[in-house]
This record gives structure tokens, C-alpha cells and sequence, in this order.
């Protein structure tokens, strides 16, 4: 990997004696496209708040384009919070250009920015309007133009997806991979498992404060115990009897013959399970191999969280969000 | 530096051009300009009021007439001058003496009714009268004499006489005038044993109007004067040097023991010199409460919006606060300096005959010390102990409702000092004036109000450093509040607001 656009070495950020992010290490590459998964409470948004030295971690290391804080680099970082909002009173094109001044842009050469990005995302008739007269939708659109009108090397968008209807979150996708493809690093959290499985080349899931798993979709897959589909005339126990089984169930019986879903052991090999089938003479009509999903690698792996983050005390909740 | 002033610039734009802030600017003098307009209109319209005197002793009627007419010239003589002041380009010197205007005293008074009064006055300055100059209004006479109604003339005692006209007074009837039936104002009843030994009977004043005095004390004052004139009388003194002792104006004269002796003579300019820091500090106590409010207002928007986030990922915590104080200070000053600004100009646009106008003398004042200097400096040192104050409670409310709580004690705080200045105003130099200088939150406020009466350097010096510390020691504490609070989604309980502003979580 080229020298990381971002880097985390045993971050750890506490509120008195709630522990938000719990030894967070990680690295992101130049042009990824990065996700960020966890439940609520899981300490995402603190972690991308201490990334943009909004916060202070407790300990651990963090560098970020470079540099040890972002606040010299936070011209070249464009940053959407999970809670946005804009200045009521303020026109649609004013906010776009005065977010980007505020990231080192020169006046005329924004608002010229600001202009352009609203035509080009169909807003060009509501520029001047202020943004309290702007629906939902819209609003959350100059959101989004103004983290990205001062041309970002890095994005980091904390759950842009939420609140979105499907078209815009279709445009979104898009714009995040065109915003890719112009050599751009992001970074995003979501809990929207698809967007993530679509978008990101790695994504990294937390629970807890923790990291649980870091990696690409397929290495997730890999680390995953794998399921089959199977349909035969033979009965379950000349099924486990094959071996590499770790759980089996019913999934349909009609006649003859049964669906059944095989859960296999850690390691195990689909292949190898076929072919042990075949040697004992078990007759299968069916056989299909099931990749695990992001969402139940998801669940798997931070599930058992969402009732632990419930039970935590309020404040610290919010500490963490 | 270029991000604080975008923020700054962003704030004051909000507020200075905003369409409220400019109906305000324009409404403001035009109030003002309306408020003169009717008190003028009311002054020109009010009703003439009736009164009539039953004075069983028959001595004191024409005193009592006497004095409201005199007193009426004195208005109108008032009026002339300033009408003259305005209207003739050379202050009315080529007028006589007694119709140019000067200082009135009773002597001018005698020499003005001998002239012939108002009419003679304006036939002298006709002439002379700039081209265009509008016709003098003259003051209505504001109080006249009716005749008794036929049923008090045939009264016998003073009760049947204040029964005969109580419903004169109540209104119910109208006192026969020669401008017709009008409204009794006030009756007055003098008994037959009026006089000022101790067993004498009382004058009566009679009038629904309890809270007009005005007739009453003239008619005081008159009654008075002839009870002097009829001692005086009784010593052997004549009517005439009676007169003549009446009309002795004692001429004094103020003088400041530390100018030289021909520039010592108080004049406007000194009173307003020692009038403006009272002047400016209410002024500043004003503008610390409208700025502190839209800090506070301000603030807990961007924070209610979710706004502050995205602040806070292009600039530092640090940078959005003096982005906002910078701002919204300057908001403050905006104000003054446009009313200040506008005064000077219409002043300077109104010929006052050669003299120095009231708004020139305010500009002459205070630039010709350093006030404007100490009241910019105290200016900022209050607004910053404020503001900080304001920006904490922004940061730790989601709502006006939740910042009410903390808003009561700090405009206590604000206002405390209101009650003291004018102990501080009459006596700067005095117990309450230095035990407020040492305050700091109210350093600023004294030391203005003392700023023209020399107080001792070495305390100003000392509550100054004081005070500047005590900023210092505010705005780290204030600062570490508003950077904690303000990206905390639910406003933080007082107790955990005492524990961020003692520590800056790391």
C-alpha cells in the first residue's frame, strides 16, 4: 500500500469511564473508497471526529494526509456530518460558497463553484433561494455540494445516506464514484449494508469502540463460515454424515424431496463437500453455494451489540455518537 | 485570521443587513422624529385650560393672572430666540437687545414687555429674516381665567361654592368662555382670612387633573409672591422696590479649577463633557444586552441546526468563537456609530447662525479627549466578559427555553450595576464609584462613568489589570465550555457544566 491517506494506531478516546473507541487501529489507501460499519453507539462518529481533530483522541496516534492533525490539511478534507444543517436565512448558492471559503477557496472562484455544482445537480432555479424555502431533498443536496465544492482530496461523509429517497441515494452513489474515479479518497459510514456491498473496495466494522473485522468483501466471505443450498431424496442424517457440516435445517420439503440449508464447518470446502456427496451416492438435484452476505456478515459480527449499546447510560451514548 | 473574519463578516452581515436591522435603522430616528413631531402637535393642539378664582378676599386675583402671563413670555421669548437662531443668518445681532436672542433673566424679561412683546420682535426681525424662513408659531397662552358660573356667583360660603362648581369640575357642565362652553380645569378658592400667619385660612385648589401640577404650582408661587409683597409692606417697604427686589437675578457663574482662567468658565461644552461617560455607559449597558442576546441567540441556532459540525471541520473551535465575538461586536458598534455619524450630518447640514450645535459640541468633546479612546477600550473589555458569558450559555442550550434558566442570574449580573450609577454619576470619586471599579465584571462601567472626574490612576491602573485577568481567566473557562458543549447533542446538567469548564477532556 502507498503511503495511507489515512492512519489510526490504537486510537482510544474515553469519556470519563465510558470507553467510546477502544484501541482502533486502521489504514486507508489513496482512491479507496472506504466503509465504516457499526450499530449506534458503536463510536463511528467519534472516531471521524477525532480523524477531523474536532475531538481529541485519549490516546493512540492519528494522521491524516500527512499530517498529525487535521487542522493544517482541512482545506484538502471535505466533511459531512451525520447531523447536518444549513444557515436558514442563507441562499442556497451563499452556503455552498461560504462552506467552501471556509476551506480556503477565494470568493468569486466559489461562488462560480457553487453555481456550476447546483446546475449540474438540477438546482441552478433554486440558487437563490434561501434554504429554509428548500425541501428536505434539496437541502440535504447543498449539503452534500457544499463538502465537496472546494475539490477534496479526501471525503469523509458520516451516514450520507440517511434520509435520502432512492433516487437521490442512487445520485449519491454516483457521485461518490465519480468522485472516485477523479482520484478521490472516501470514507463513509452507513448501516445501509447494500451501499456499502455496491460502493466500498474495504470497509472496516466496529462494535463497541472496537474493530471487528477490516478487510474487502471477499476476505469477509472468506473468514465467513459458508452456507449450501442443497435438494435431495436423502435424509439429514446421510447429509451430516458427509462431514464439514456445522449446522443444518429444513428449508423446504415438498414430495419426494427436501431443501435443505448446510452451515459449514470454519475452513470447510464446498467443493470437497460435493464431491464427498458424489463418493457416498447421495443424490442431489440441487447444490448452491451461498456467499454470505454483507448484512449477515454485519449482524454476525456486531449484532449481539445493538442490545449492549441500549443498556449503556444515555450520556455516554451521546458522548459516543 | 482570513477564516475568523469570514465568519465575522458572515455574522454581521446576518444582523446589519438583514431586513429588520435596516426597518429598525430607518424606523428609529423617524420614531424619534415622530415622538418631537408629537409632542410639538400636542403642545401646539392642546386645549386651552379654564380655570376660575373665587377670592373672597378680593387681593390675589391679579397676581395669580400676572404670573401665568409672565411665565407664558418667558416661552414665548424661548421660542423667538431659538426661531431666531434659525432664521436670521447672523444670530439676530442687528435686532434690539431685548428681541435678539441672549440670556434670559427677568431684567431682559421687563425690557422685552416694554418693547412691545412678541409682535414688535418679529416686525424688528422681518426684514432681516433669511429668505424662505418659515412664520413663527407663537405659543398659545396654556391657562386662562373664566368667569364664575351664575350658581357659584350666588354662593354665600366657600362649600356652597365648591358645590355650586363640582360639577364644573366632574365635567358634567361646561364653564361659559368666549370661545364658547369648555371643560373646567381647576377652580381656586381663596377665603376671607387668606394670609400667612399660622392661624390664616388656606387657599384652595380645586381640579380632577391631579396629575398636571403645573397650574397649581404657578398659582402657588403667586400666592406666595403677594404674601411676601404684603410682608414687605407691613415693614415699610414700597410696592415699587418690592418690584425692583423681585426682578434681582443673582448672576453666577460655574467655573472648572483645572482650566486656565480665561477658558474656565463652564459652558455646554463642559456639561456635556461630564454628562457624555454617563451618557456612553448606558449606552454601553444597552448594547451589551442587544448583542449579548444575538450571540446567545446566534449561537444556539448553528447549534439547534446542526450547523456547528461542518464549522467545526473547516475551522477550530477556537477560530468560530473570536469569528463570532469579532462579528457581533462589531454589530454593536454599528449602531452608535450610525446614529452618532447621522446626527453629525444633519447637524452640520442645519444653520445655527455662527453657533456651535449640540451635535458638534458632542463630536468636539469627545474628540478632543481621549473618552472615545477609553470608552472603545472599556467597550470591548465588557463586551468581552459578556459575550463570553453569552457564547457558554449558547453552547450548553438547544433551545431559548433551556438558556432561560441561566439567562436570569446573568442579567442580574448585567443590570446590577443600574441602580448605582447615578451615586457613581454625582459622586465619581466617591465609596460606591470605587467599590465598583474594583468589581471586575463592572470595571468597565465605572471607570466610564469616572473617565471625566479624574479618579486616581493607580486605581484605574490596578481594577483595569484586574479586570483584564479576570477576562482572561473568563475566556479560558467560557472557551473550554463552548468547545465541549457545543457538538453535545442534549444540553449538559450545571454540575457537568461546572466539570467542563474546570478541564478540557482529552
Amino acid at each position: 500500500m502507498s503511503e495511507p491517506v489515512i492512519l489510526l494506531e490504537h486510537v482510544v478516546k474515553r469519556y470519563g469511564g465510558f470507553t467510546a473507541v477502544d484501541d482502533l487501529s486502521f489504514a486507508v489507501a489513496p482512491g479507496e473508497i472506504y466503509g465504516f460499519l457499526g450499530p449506534n453507539g458503536a463510536g463511528k462518529t467519534t472516531t471521524l471526529r477525532m480523524m477531523l481533530d474536532i475531538i481529541n483522541p485519549t490516546s493512540g496516534r492519528i494522521v491524516i494526509l500527512g499530517s498529525d492533525s487535521a487542522i493544517p490539511v482541512r482545506r484538502r478534507i471535505g466533511y459531512l456530518p451525520e447531523e447536518r444543517g444549513l444557515y436558514k436565512k442563507m441562499k442556497a448558492v451563499d452556503s455552498i460558497a461560504y462552506f467552501s471559503q471556509l476551506r480556503g477557496m477565494g470568493r468569486s472562484a466559489a461562488r462560480k463553484r457553487a453555481m456550476a455544482l447546483l446546475e449540474e445537480f438540477g438546482l441552478a432555479e433554486f440558487a437563490r433561494s434561501k434554504c429554509e424555502a428548500l425541501s428536505k431533498g434539496m437541502a440535504q443536496k447543498v449539503q452534500l455540494l457544499s463538502t465537496i465544492a472546494h475539490e477534496p482530496e479526501l471525503l469523509i461523509l458520516d451516514e450520507p445516506f440517511s434520509g435520502l429517497d432512492p433516487i437521490n441515494q442512487q445520485t449519491l452513489e454516483a457521485l461518490i464514484r465519480n468522485q472516485r474515479a477523479a482520484g478521490r479518497t472516501i470514507i463513509f459510514s452507513t448501516h445501509v449494508m447494500q451501499h456499502a456491498e455496491r460502493l466500498c473496495d474495504r470497509f472496516l466494522i466496529m462494535a463497541h469502540g472496537q474493530k471487528r473485522f477490516e478487510g474487502t468483501m471477499s476476505e469477509a466471505r472468506a473468514s465467513f463460515a459458508q452456507r449450501l443450498h442443497v435438494r435431495t431424496t436423502a435424509p439429514m442424517e446421510a447429509l451430516t454424515a458427509l462431514g464439514g457440516v456445522a449446522g443444518i435445517r429444513v428449508e423446504d420439503k415438498s414430495g419426494a424431496e427436501t431443501t435443505y440449508e448446510i452451515e459449514l464447518e470454519d475452513g470447510a470446502d464446498p467443493q470437497a463437500f460435493l464431491e464427498r456427496a458424489v463418493a457416498a451416492g447421495v443424490m442431489l438435484t440441487r447444490f448452491e453455494q451461498a456467499g454470505a452476505t454483507l448484512h449477515d456478515i454485519f449482524v454476525s459480527l456486531a449484532g449481539d451489540d445493538e442490545e449492549a449499546t441500549a443498556d449503556a447510560r444515555p450520556a455516554m451514548k451521546e458522548a459516543a455518537e | 485570521m482570513n477564516q475568523i473574519l469570514l465568519i465575522a463578516w458572515r455574522e454581521y452581515r446576518q444582523y446589519v443587513f438583514s431586513r429588520g436591522f435596516l426597518i429598525f435603522l430607518f424606523m428609529f430616528p423617524l420614531g424619534f422624529v415622530a415622538v418631537s413631531a408629537a409632542v410639538g402637535v400636542a403642545e401646539r393642539t392642546k386645549p386651552v385650560r379654564y380655570f376660575v378664582v373665587y377670592d373672597e378676599t378680593g387681593l390675589y386675583k391679579d397676581d395669580i393672572l400676572e404670573r401665568i402671563e409672565r411665565r407664558h413670555l418667558y416661552t414665548v421669548i424661548e421660542s423667538l430666540d431659538a426661531y431666531f437662531r434659525i432664521s436670521l443668518p447672523e444670530s439676530g445681532a442687528e435686532l434690539p437687545a431685548p428681541f435678539a436672542p441672549a440670556q434670559l433673566d427677568e431684567k431682559r424679561l421687563a425690557a422685552f414687555k416694554a418693547a412691545g412683546g412678541s409682535s414688535a420682535a418679529m416686525a424688528a426681525a422681518k426684514p432681516l429674516l433669511k429668505p424662505g424662513a418659515p412664520d413663527f408659531a407663537e405659543p398659545r397662552l396654556p391657562y386662562k381665567l373664566a368667569g364664575l358660573p351664575e350658581s357659584a356667583r350666588n354662593a354665600a360660603s366657600l362649600s356652597e361654592i365648591e358645590a355650586a362648581l363640582r360639577p364644573y369640575l366632574l365635567e358634567d357642565r361646561r364653564i361659559a368662555t368666549p370661545e364658547g362652553g369648555r371643560p373646567l380645569f381647576a377652580a381656586i378658592l381663596i377665603p376671607f382670612d387668606f394670609g400667612a400667619a399660622e392661624d390664616a385660612g388656606e387657599a384652595q385648589y380645586w381640579s380632577r387633573h391631579i396629575t398636571d401640577t403645573e397650574l397649581q404650582s404657578r398659582i402657588s408661587a403667586a400666592l406666595t409672591d403677594a404674601l411676601k409683597r404684603a410682608k414687605y409692606n407691613e415693614m415699610g417697604v414700597a410696592d415699587d422696590a418690592v418690584k425692583a427686589i423681585e426682578s434681582v437675578d443673582a448672576p453666577v457663574a460655574s467655573f472648572r479649577p483645572d482650566k486656565a482662567p480665561d477658558e474656565a468658565e463652564l459652558g455646554l461644552k463642559d456639561r456635556i463633557e461630564s454628562s457624555l461617560p454617563a451618557a456612553m455607559t448606558y449606552m454601553l449597558l444597552v448594547i451589551i444586552f442587544g448583542v449579548g442576546n444575538l450571540l446567545l441567540t446566534n449561537t444556539i441556532e448553528e447549534r439547534s441546526n446542526k450547523i456547528v459540525e461542518i464549522l467545526l471541520s473547516s475551522v477550530t473551535a477556537n477560530q468560530l468563537m473570536m469569528g463570532k465575538l469579532l462579528g457581533i461586536g462589531a454589530v454593536g458598534l454599528t449602531m452608535p456609530t450610525i446614529f452618532i455619524a447621522g446626527g453629525i450630518g444633519i447637524s452640520a447640514t442645519i444653520d445655527t447662525g455662527g453657533q456651535e450645535s449640540i451635535a458638534m459640541t458632542i463630536v468636539s468633546a469627545l474628540t478632543s479627549s481621549n473618552l472615545l479612546l477609553v470608552y472603545l477600550f472599556y467597550f470591548f473589555c465588557a463586551y468581552l466578559i459578556f459575550a463570553m458569558i453569552f457564547l457558554a450559555i449558547g453552547a450548553i442550550s438547544n433551545s431559548l427555553q433551556d438558556a432561560q434558566s441561566y439567562m436570569g442570574p446573568v442579567m442580574l449580573l448585567v443590570f446590577a450595576p443600574l441602580p448605582f450609577m447615578i451615586m457613581v454619576f454625582q459622586e465619581p470619586n466617591g465609596v460606591i464609584a470605587t467599590i465598583l471599579t474594583w468589581i471586575p465584571i463592572y470595571t468597565p462601567y465605572a471607570v466610564m462613568m469616572r473617565a471625566a472626574a479624574d479618579p486616581p490612576l493607580w486605581e484605574i491602573v490596578g481594577a483595569t489589570a484586574l479586570m483584564l485577568a479576570f477576562a482572561i481567566f473568563l475566556m479560558r473557562t467560557m472557551g473550554r465550555i463552548f468547545r465541549q458543549a457545543i457538538l453535545q447533542a442534549s444540553p449538559p446538567k450545571m454540575r457537568e457544566v461546572w466539570r467542563l469548564a474546570k478541564k478540557e477532556a482529552a
